[in-house]
């Protein structure tokens, strides 16, 4: 009896943490994180027009976009603001001294393994930056707009004539 | 019984539960993006970089790329501009990545103390024990230093004299095992040159091998399969179709001789003798050329203890066979002979050979340039280790060579070594010879350090780092330099700061020779991105030196009574180094099918004779030694030898080696790798275990072949009457843009499983072990397959590289519950992972048993999944996958092509198994497009054509082989 009870709690709990682990869907984009720094896009693109490929500059040619190099920020962060031209960010990403430091940003857009996406053919193919991730120029603080799942790539691929076949992202 | 649910089974069903949630695939994939601070201009996250360097594995060095993702390597491919390796690598080659990430690899420094156990020390307290050792070694007199390394390149070369040189020594040993002393002996007798000849087999209509395995770990294997692929490529000459015709004199049918027309089963140890009966016999019928300059006379002379008759007798063959063999050699138009790199009379007389017949310059060639790199002669060796045993050696340097496993016991290295006062190790995976040391140290991979190797006259090659340093370890050259710059205060002794500076200062030299108007930086920049300088060898003209011949030699004779063993260099484990890696541990060995073990060879007759079974433990008694290991039983060895595979036997030298087989070098007199012996089977059985049951097609016809006389007559061998009109149950499928297909060509596939390393590394195909592949839960999507024929019918052996067939009415699909295998709008037989539920009905379905089974999610021990692809999947447990064809290289091209960046063009896909195979016999493309090379390959060979199986299953797969030409046994 007490084991038949044990089995069935055992189920039960297996069960119930499974679905819970499952719901969460962690392969799709979080809309609950929080960067390390008070970055905002709305800042950067919205409001001074930035390219999305200035500083995501590989999406053009890589499969990854690129987050940038904290080379890059300082490249304007740096010169133009010991000009008088922006405010200067000296911190957090350099140490006491002025060494720059890495930044860990923390992922908002994740795929599963299984799925190999590759950005460079969707730019050269003029899809806007926007049709997947949202208006990024208007957020202060990036978060998804799409829950993107194979039907939200199929919808797109099946409009635009591009290939439905399972090998074109599942290899 | 108390069932109440206790603490403790409260807290196991807590530690259950938690463990259920971590499903893997549930897991969320890296939470953090981590940005370069200063970006690497060189690198473009996503987007592998390729570096040029030179592979370390053998003496051969070939050249290669290897491509680098996001700061570390992970694959290697050969380079197309290096002519020895000709673009390809060898299985060996694919597996230095596991060398580099094997996790077995010294991670710090260690110090041993007097009770035997080692410790880890920081680098700074290492260098000062070295150190501190070194100069009271200098100071206590003179050569009291020795380093022992493997032969070296120029630069390393002088950094390792100037250290020695440092600390009052000019004790330098350059061992390698499996040398070629004996060549470099001949060639010096004969032809009074101390250098290695090269060979150009595809010159040669006749080739004769005495016991050199050419196609296996003989000087150079990937320059000699390729040209050997050629040389037996078909052709017509005089309005006659032909190809080469290669014999193989040798105790046991190899790799090598199974790729022959006929193989000659002599005792071993004869092989010398017999080449010396066949030089005999071309002088005693007068076929000596009159245009190569030499006295029949002067050969008679030398041959004369070599009449064929008495030779035929002592190997076991007829003596008719050595004059055929004669005639064969001195009538072909182009001929070459080569002999075992171990036997001074077999090379003496192949070199004599080819210069009798005329083929001195045309086959065999000299290169007109010094040889830069030294190999200690056998006696430098025993000398060094007997200085050691006399206690005349206070510091002993052993890098990257391992004297305990590869010297025979009776040259005493362990007992000399122990007379050391301080040894020190330096190396990757500590072995045998780092039980002995004082003081290990990690030394870098050859992928990841500054070196220039010079592997014959007249070639130079560039290492360079191509990944960033997986363990604390540092380049031997920078420590070599340190030592001398912390222990000397005159920075003369070594002009150069670290080894990148001495490479370069070489590398002055190199461009004054080469091209001295260009600028150094523009000279380095184009060698160190080609991996060297490629400057046309000058053939140097050579005749041969009658002074120097010396007196003529006499054959060696082995008891009756006794069985001689012979042991040869495993194809992948060569001379043991191979023995950490798994994947060379797991590809089966190609004619015995053997995984993660070595065996004793023997005939089923004397077997019988001696009460021995397949598995029984062996033990092998011979003067020098003994060692005891399993028996498999085989009918292509000679019937009074016995055949060891070098290479297992570790006792030390990490997780993969240990363990397994016996060391035949235990057994072994010094210098020779053959000897009497004697057999005593024990009561003990060991199981090998091989990937393939038996060698029987069971009447299908597998793999085709076809002989050279239909193929000149144009008849299509038919085995039986063709199966009646096709039954499609499926509209054929339309592909409207690729259909993919591949074309291999049995004839020049010689079976070396360099295109299966490759896959293993490409695809993340994981290793499963001796226990998994007993299990059949092999994980290779490529596999050579093995057969051999009917007796006394067709080629000797019978090899095919299985792959899936990418049926265009394939099997596998319509029995997939969930359309997880389904066919792709390319003609591919796709695999979707993440729909699998691993039914294993495709796998079931399959006539070609391509298909495999993840039983377990794979595993590798860290670092070596740092070597893993990150363009593919990692498949986990429950689903089943295949060859996909390099779907990922397919798919990156497209990618490519849709963006304009690269077209695709005919080439621009090459998947692993097609960019490594040293044969070139694979060939990839689509089939719509008419003028691919991979279509125009098939039509040029239409006869040759054909699918396996598809006459009885309609399978209509995308592979179309090219059937192997034979001759019919005794022609030719």
């Amino acid at each position: 009896m007490r084991r038949t009870i044990i089995a069935i709690a055992v189920v039960l709990v297996v069960g119930a943490v499974g679905t819970a682990a499952v719901s969460q869907k962690p392969w799709l984009p979080r809309p609950d994180v929080v960067q390390p720094i008070p970055f905002s896009h709305r800042i950067h693109a919205g409001l001074h027009h930035i390219p999305c490929q200035y500083c995501h500059e590989y999406a053009r040619r890589s499969p990854t976009s690129g987050v940038p190099p904290v080379q890059r920020c300082i490249g304007c962060h740096g010169t133009l603001a010991q000009k008088g031209a922006l405010t200067p960010v000296t911190r957090p990403w350099t140490d006491h001294k002025g060494a720059p430091l890495e930044i860990r940003w923390n992922r908002v857009y994740t795929l599963p393994d299984f799925v190999r996406f590759a950005h460079f053919p969707h730019i050269h193919a003029g899809i806007a930056c926007q049709s997947c991730h949202g208006p990024v120029e208007t957020m202060d603080r990036v978060v998804p707009v799409y829950e993107i799942n194979m039907g939200f790539c199929l919808n797109c691929h099946a409009q635009k004539r591009a290939s439905t076949d399972c090998v074109t992202c599942h290899y | 019984m108390d069932q109440k649910v206790s603490r403790r089974s409260f807290l196991k069903l807590a530690a259950a539960t938690g463990a259920a949630a971590a499903i893997p695939g549930c897991q969320p994939a890296a939470r953090h993006l981590v940005p370069y601070v200063v970006p690497d201009e060189n690198v473009t996250p996503g987007l592998p970089t390729f570096y040029a360097t030179t592979c370390a594995e053998c003496p051969a060095g070939c050249g290669m790329i290897a491509r680098n993702r996001e700061g570390r390597v992970i694959k290697l491919e050969g380079n197309p501009l290096d002519p020895i390796g000709g673009g390809s690598l060898c299985a060996r080659g694919q597996a230095a990545l596991q060398g580099l990430y094997n996790p077995d690899r010294l991670a710090a420094p260690r110090t041993r103390s007097g009770d035997g156990r080692s410790s880890p020390i920081s680098w700074q307290s290492a260098m000062a024990q070295l150190i501190s050792q070194l100069k009271a070694a200098a100071s206590a007199g003179k050569d009291r230093v020795l380093f022992f390394g493997p032969p070296q390149g120029p630069t390393l070369r002088k950094i390792t004299e100037a250290w020695l040189k440092a600390y009052n020594s000019q004790r330098l040993v350059a061992y390698e095992p499996i040398s070629y002393q004996a060549i470099t002996e001949a060639a010096q007798r004969c032809f009074g040159r101390s250098d290695k000849p090269v060979y150009q087999l595809d010159a040669a209509e006749v080739l004769v091998s005495f016991g050199a395995d050419f196609l296996e770990t003989w000087l150079s294997p990937v320059e000699y399969t390729r040209q050997y692929a050629s040389f037996r490529a078909p052709r017509k000459t005089d309005g006659k179709t032909t190809m080469g015709f290669a014999v193989y004199v040798g105790p046991r049918l190899n790799l090598t001789a199974a790729n022959c027309d006929q193989w000659l089963s002599v005792r071993p140890g004869t092989e010398g003798a017999v080449a010396m009966a066949v030089l005999n016999a071309v002088v005693e019928q007068g076929l000596v050329r009159p245009e190569s300059g030499l006295d029949p006379n002067v050969l008679r002379q030398l041959t004369a203890n070599f009449g064929p008759d008495a030779i035929a007798q002592q190997a076991g063959i007829s003596a008719e066979a050595i004059r055929k063999i004669a005639k064969q050699l001195a009538q072909a138009k182009s001929a070459v002979a080569l002999a075992g790199a171990d036997d001074e009379v077999g090379q003496m007389a192949a070199m004599l050979l080819n210069a009798a017949t005329g083929n001195l310059g045309v086959t065999m060639k000299f290169i007109d340039a010094p040889e830069l790199t030294r190999v200690s002669t056998w006696s430098e060796v025993t000398d060094a280790v007997k200085a050691m045993r006399e206690g005349a050696i206070d510091v002993l340097f052993v890098s990257q060579v391992n004297p305990v496993f590869t010297i025979p016991p009776e040259v005493g290295v362990a007992e000399a070594l122990k007379r050391v006062k301080f040894v020190v190790w330096a190396g990757g995976v500590p072995d045998e010879t780092a039980e002995f040391a004082h003081l290990l140290l990690p030394i870098d991979h050859p992928l990841e350090a500054w070196d220039d190797v010079s592997p014959r006259p007249g070639v130079m090659r560039l290492r360079q780092p191509v990944t960033r340093r997986v363990f604390d370890s540092r380049a031997l050259g920078d420590l070599l330099l340190d030592c001398i710059a912390q222990s000397s205060p005159t920075p003369s002794a070594a002009p150069w700061k670290n080894s990148l500076e001495a490479l370069k200062a070489t590398w002055r030299d190199v461009q004054n020779q080469v091209a001295p108007a260009v600028p150094f930086d523009q000279f380095w920049t184009k060698a160190l991105s080609e991996g060297g300088v490629y400057v046309e060898p000058k053939v140097a003209s050579v005749t041969v030196n009658v002074s120097t011949l010396g007196e003529p030699p006499k054959p060696q004779v082995l008891a009756d009574d006794s069985f001689a063993l012979t042991c040869f260099p495993h194809i992948f484990l060569y001379d043991g180094r191979g023995a950490d890696k798994p994947w060379l541990q797991e590809i089966p060995e190609p004619v015995s099918q053997i995984v993660w073990d070595n065996w004793l060879e023997i005939h089923p007759e004397t077997a019988k004779r001696l009460d021995i079974d397949e598995g029984r433990v062996v033990e092998v008694v011979t003067k020098s030694g003994r060692i005891a290991l399993a028996a498999h039983l085989s009918s292509r060895i000679h019937p009074q030898a016995v055949a060891i595979p070098i290479g297992q036997g570790h006792t030390a030298y990490g997780r993969y080696a240990v363990g397994r087989g016996a060391n035949p070098w235990q057994a072994l007199p010094a210098g020779r790798f053959v000897t009497a012996a004697q057999l005593r089977p024990t009561q003990e059985r060991y199981q090998l275990v091989s990937p393939l049951s038996g060698g029987d097609m069971m009447g299908r016809p597998i793999v085709e072949t076809i002989s050279l006389e239909q193929l000149e007559r144009g008849i299509v061998p038919q085995e039986e009457e063709p199966y009646p009109e096709p039954y499609n149950m499926f509209e054929p499928y339309q592909y409207p843009k690729h259909q993919w297909g591949m074309t291999i060509d049995l004839n020049a596939c010689t079976g070396c499983s360099a295109c299966v390393a490759a896959c293993y590394a490409e695809n993340n195909i994981p290793f499963v072990g001796k226990e998994g592949v007993a299990h059949s839960r092999i994980m290779s999507w490529i596999r050579i397959e093995r057969y051999w024929p009917e007796e006394g019918k067709g080629p000797l052996m019978l090899k095919m590289p299985m792959l899936c067939q990418q049926c265009g009415q394939a099997p596998c699909e319509p029995v997939c519950p969930v359309f997880a295998a389904y066919h792709t709008e390319e003609g591919l037989n796709g695999q979707i992972y993440n729909r699998c539920i691993g039914t294993r009905y495709c796998s079931n379905n399959c006539p070609y048993k391509v298909r495999r089974f993840n039983w377990f999610a794979p595993s590798w021990p860290h670092p070596l999944q740092l070597q893993l692809n990150p363009d593919v999947t990692v498949r986990g447990a429950g689903v089943m996958e295949k060859c996909t064809f390099c779907i990922q290289r397919i798919r990156f091209a497209e990618m490519q092509d849709l963006t304009g960046q690269q077209r695709l063009t005919d080439g621009a896909i090459v998947p692993a198994c097609a960019q490594s195979c040293p044969a070139k016999a694979i060939t990839f493309g689509d089939i719509k497009d008419e003028n691919s090379a991979m279509m125009r390959r098939r039509k040029e060979h239409a006869l040759r054509n054909y699918r396996a199986l598809d006459q009885y299953l309609n399978t209509q797969p995308a592979i179309v082989y090219l059937r192997s030409i034979y001759r019919e046994r005794g022609e030719g």
